[in-house]
């Protein structure tokens, strides 16, 4: 068999210039151009993301609203923030979860912070699930069949490999919202610096 | 007058894009043929050079994909060239640029310069070839089948199950197969990566292989390898792959030669 690079196409360039080769570091500049067909990694996606973006529903939780949300609801009912957390969206949805053979949905309320992804039930008060926002690997939309109807669902991967499978009403913001607050958390709030 | 020129001239070009280190003691031209239609040039230390354009020190960034993927495909071009022209080189990755002028970087050139040249020498007369091994997903799937009969046997009771009261059990069934499936391609990769091994100096398995061509869209990739290899050990490799390739349902992409972007190390520079 001869080796040939005729059949070669942009992904295996892609693959070798992106994510391969020397970078620099220290008081050199390194970044990555945002290259939304790769969609394999979110911090390699960021020019991307940052379109996506663009009406995302972090206009509807301004930092006002999100104030007003941390002292006067989140205090009473007793979501478990940390100091400097700060409450991004809240939704209604539910995460797979599968133990042995016992595969069922827990439902909750969602809350995107500036720090991480729960899912929190109010009765009895737990946090079901959790994971940081720099664990998070990448976020991919599914069609999924629940009870023969066909709906959109998350699959969330983080933490080297795990797999997230969750249900919110409105898919498509829960995965911008996720995608905009962990820009934020890896690159700075550059933008709305200035206010 | 002509030092002030220079000096003007540098003033205004803040960066400096960086494709590849390569061995050469010589100030080159490389032509118009960098990001953008830029002019390559090298710039050495010693018996090492680093091959650039001059730029502005901001990252090249767009939201268009054709423009971006114009731009790798340059700089991949542009080390290409290189390789043919110099022979081993260690490459970059897309958009490393490096703040100043050509002074500054001749400078940061001779502090890395003991690290740059040993990993030059440490690559001579080796490049990179990548080996992603296929196989039919039907052919995949009863290998499973046949390795595990209390798989069979499930697969079977589902069939002839109504749909709604199977839901749950098929769930069951894809998890099962999935983890057959993991254990069966860890034991296929390390059996070619023992194949393999013998020919080349170093080889790392691919996580990840993010797009394949659509050519094989039907098949499953059972394990991609980036293959470190000596110049003389790559007609060997070619024939222990091609005898993979006899054996019963695979297929294999092996491309190559690239510059060694899998391999090349340096921690501090």
């Amino acid at each position: 068999m001869e080796p040939s690079r005729r059949e070669c196409d942009i992904n295996d360039v892609l693959d070798k210039l992106l994510n391969k080769g020397l970078v620099l570091n220290a008081d050199l500049i390194i970044s990555v151009a945002g290259i939304p067909l790769l969609g394999v990694n979110l911090k390699a996606a960021v020019a991307g993301i940052e379109t996506m973006l663009e009406y995302g529903m972090m206009e509807a939780w301004d930092k006002s609203t999100r104030e007003w949300y941390e002292k006067e609801i989140a205090g009473k009912v007793g979501i478990p923030l940390t100091d400097g957390e700060e409450v991004i969206l809240k939704t209604l949805g539910a995460i797979r979860s599968n133990h042995g053979i016992i595969n069922t949905w827990k439902p909750g309320i969602w809350y995107l912070t500036n720090h991480r992804l729960f899912l929190w039930r109010k009765e009895p008060a737990e946090t079901i699930f959790e994971v940081p926002l720099n664990k998070i690997e990448g976020i991919i939309v599914r069609k999924e069949t629940h009870f023969k109807e066909e709906r959109d669902e998350l699959y969330l991967q983080f933490d080297c490999d795990e797999v997230a499978r969750i249900h919110v009403s409105s898919v498509t913001e829960f995965k911008k919202a996720i995608e905009e607050a962990l820009t934020t958390f890896l690159f700075g709030k550059g933008k709305s610096k200035r206010g | 007058m002509n030092e002030t020129e220079t000096v003007k001239e540098t003033e205004l070009e803040e960066g400096r894009y960086v494709y590849c280190i390569v061995n050469s003691a010589d100030e080159l031209s490389l032509g118009n043929i960098g990001i953008e239609n830029a002019k390559v040039y090298t710039i050495p230390y010693k018996d090492i050079a680093v091959v650039v354009h001059a730029c502005q020190s901001q990252p090249y960034q767009s939201k268009d994909t054709n423009k971006v993927t114009e731009w790798i495909f340059s700089h991949n071009d542009v080390i290409d060239k290189a390789t043919k022209h110099f022979g081993t080189v260690l490459p970059f990755s897309f958009d490393a640029i490096i703040k100043g002028n050509d002074a500054a970087i001749k400078d940061w050139l001779s502090k890395g310069y003991e690290k740059l040249k040993q990993e030059l020498e440490r690559l001579r007369d080796k490049a990179e070839y990548t080996v992603q091994i296929f196989c039919d997903q039907d052919k995949l799937m009863r290998k499973i089948l046949d390795e595990d009969p209390a798989l069979k046997e499930l697969k079977e009771k589902i069939g002839k199950m109504p749909e709604r009261a199977a839901y749950l059990l098929h769930r069951k069934f894809e998890l099962k197969v999935k983890d057959a499936y993991n254990k069966l391609r860890a034991k296929l990769a390390e059996e070619f990566a023992l194949n393999i091994k013998e020919h080349v100096e170093e080889m790392k398995i691919e996580g990840k292989v993010s797009h394949l061509p659509e050519k094989y869209k039907d098949k499953k990739l059972v394990v991609a390898f980036s293959c470190l290899v000596r110049k003389d050990n790559v007609k060997s490799l070619g024939r222990v792959l091609g005898k993979i390739r006899t054996q019963e349902g695979y297929v294999i992409r092996f491309t190559g030669p690239w510059a060694p972007f899998s391999f090349v190390r340096l921690e501090e520079i």
